[in-house]
């Protein structure tokens, strides 16, 4: 799918994270977490595993996270891929 | 439930509220939200462009989750709208509660702490690196509203005594010219400078973040600290990034607010590491040449005796069909 439009979703609070998406011509991640140095590496194997399922290729993806676990990720992430896709 | 407060008295138990919290009910602000409990207005917080402020939770409330809701709905909101960046001013106590969530410390001093959500100063630092070149690097923060021969001046004494000169152009959009034009102004007016790198500061030097009251000529007493909360910046964050060890200003005789500017370079970069180099300014007519001259006598029509205040590439700009749209509103030419 293919990012057409900005998108937001999740919340600050603890054990959530913020996904924001933007167009872009080449795909960019970037995440900001509070556990960062524990669990950084889990958190993009996962963001990774979600655009991948959604054949996400291209955009800007930031993600601010408070310690959400992997299933939160995959919902806040897959909502606003389905925010920046629709029509 | 986060909500809009829109009703007068919801605005009455909101000015309550943050007044019993020691803030004051700040107009004006783009978006005003608060959660109610049984009727009784827990939390406030609102959101003026970039900045969020007024965020308080009641006593009786606080160490939950308060907080968290609000700020995600205004930055929520203020995303749909356009907005990327958000910061936000507390005191340096109060800063670990934002850092929580996910706001980076800018800068702090004294009484107040900048914080910004997300890593916004990190990617404007990043759209730079392969410009930066290892050496003894210099610096300038210019508005070049217009771009004169008194910057001119000021960039050559700078660029002599550097490896590699950094000027940079403000990026905010308070100016009579706006940023487009400056910075064209600035490129073609220095581009026989080898070591000259023209780059803007988005929202990090001089802003309406770090710097309002710039821009309100005459500032307010709140204005010093916001002077250090800038230079603070510019020494701990952005100077190290791009090699500057020192800072080239003017010197300063006509206008207030930029004279306490320089005044405060003076006590605040040289403990940080950034030396801070005052140049004369160059006279023209016995008067020093100063971009508010030159708009004064743009607005005036006195197109005569500009061309021995600015460059050639400036005159010419300002001779452009775009050039004159820009100061003669009144479409009188």
């Amino acid at each position: 799918m293919k990012i057409v439009k900005k998108a937001q979703a999740g919340t600050m609070q603890s054990s959530d994270l913020m996904v924001f998406l933007e167009p872009a011509e080449t795909l960019n991640v970037t995440i900001e977490s509070t556990v960062l140095k524990q669990f950084g590496a889990l958190i993009r194997a996962k963001v990774d595993e979600v655009l991948a399922k959604h054949g996400v290729d291209a955009g800007e993806v930031r993600i601010t996270d408070r310690g959400a676990l992997d299933y939160a990720i995959e919902a806040r992430l897959e909502t606003a891929i389905m925010r920046a896709t629709e029509g | 439930m986060v909500t809009s407060l829109l009703s007068t008295d919801d605005l009455t138990q909101a000015r309550a509220l943050l007044e019993a919290t020691g803030l004051q009910f700040e107009t004006p602000y783009d978006d005003l939200v608060g959660i109610f409990e049984a009727g009784r207005l827990v939390a406030v917080g609102a959101r003026q462009g970039r900045t969020l402020k007024m965020l308080a939770v009641a006593p009786s409330h606080q160490g939950g989750t308060l907080l968290d809701e609000v700020v995600t709905e205004l930055v929520g909101r203020g995303y749909q709208e356009g907005v990327d960046s958000f910061f936000v001013f507390t005191s340096p106590a109060l800063a670990p509660n934002f850092e929580t969530l996910n706001f980076n410390l800018l800068a702090a001093s004294g009484k107040t702490a900048l914080l910004e959500y997300g890593d916004g100063l990190k990617r404007y630092l990043a759209r730079f690196t392969r410009l930066i070149r290892p050496g003894n690097n210099g610096a300038i923060v210019a508005n070049c509203n217009p771009f004169t021969l008194g910057h001119r001046y000021l960039v050559e004494k700078a660029a002599a005594a550097v490896d590699q000169l950094f000027l940079f152009v403000v990026r905010e959009e308070r100016s009579l010219f706006p940023f487009g034009a400056r910075m064209r102004m600035v490129q073609d007016g220095t581009s026989d400078l080898a070591n000259v790198t023209v780059v803007d500061t988005s929202w990090y030097a001089i802003s309406s973040i770090t710097f309002p009251t710039y821009f309100l000529k005459d500032g307010d007493p709140g204005g010093a600290i916001q002077m250090e909360l800038d230079l603070m910046l510019f020494a701990q964050r952005i100077a190290p990034h791009f090699l500057v060890k020192t800072r080239f200003v003017g010197s300063e005789p006509l206008c207030g607010t930029t004279a306490a500017y320089n005044e405060t370079m003076h006590r605040v970069l040289p403990p940080l590491g950034v030396d801070v180099r005052e140049i004369e300014r160059t006279n023209a007519d016995q008067q020093p040449i100063s971009a508010s001259r030159v708009r004064e006598m743009l607005l005036r029509g006195e197109l005569e005796g500009i061309a021995e205040l600015v460059p050639m590439s400036t005159l010419d700009f300002l001779l452009s069909s775009e050039g004159i749209k820009i100061w003669d509103k009144g479409g009188a030419r």
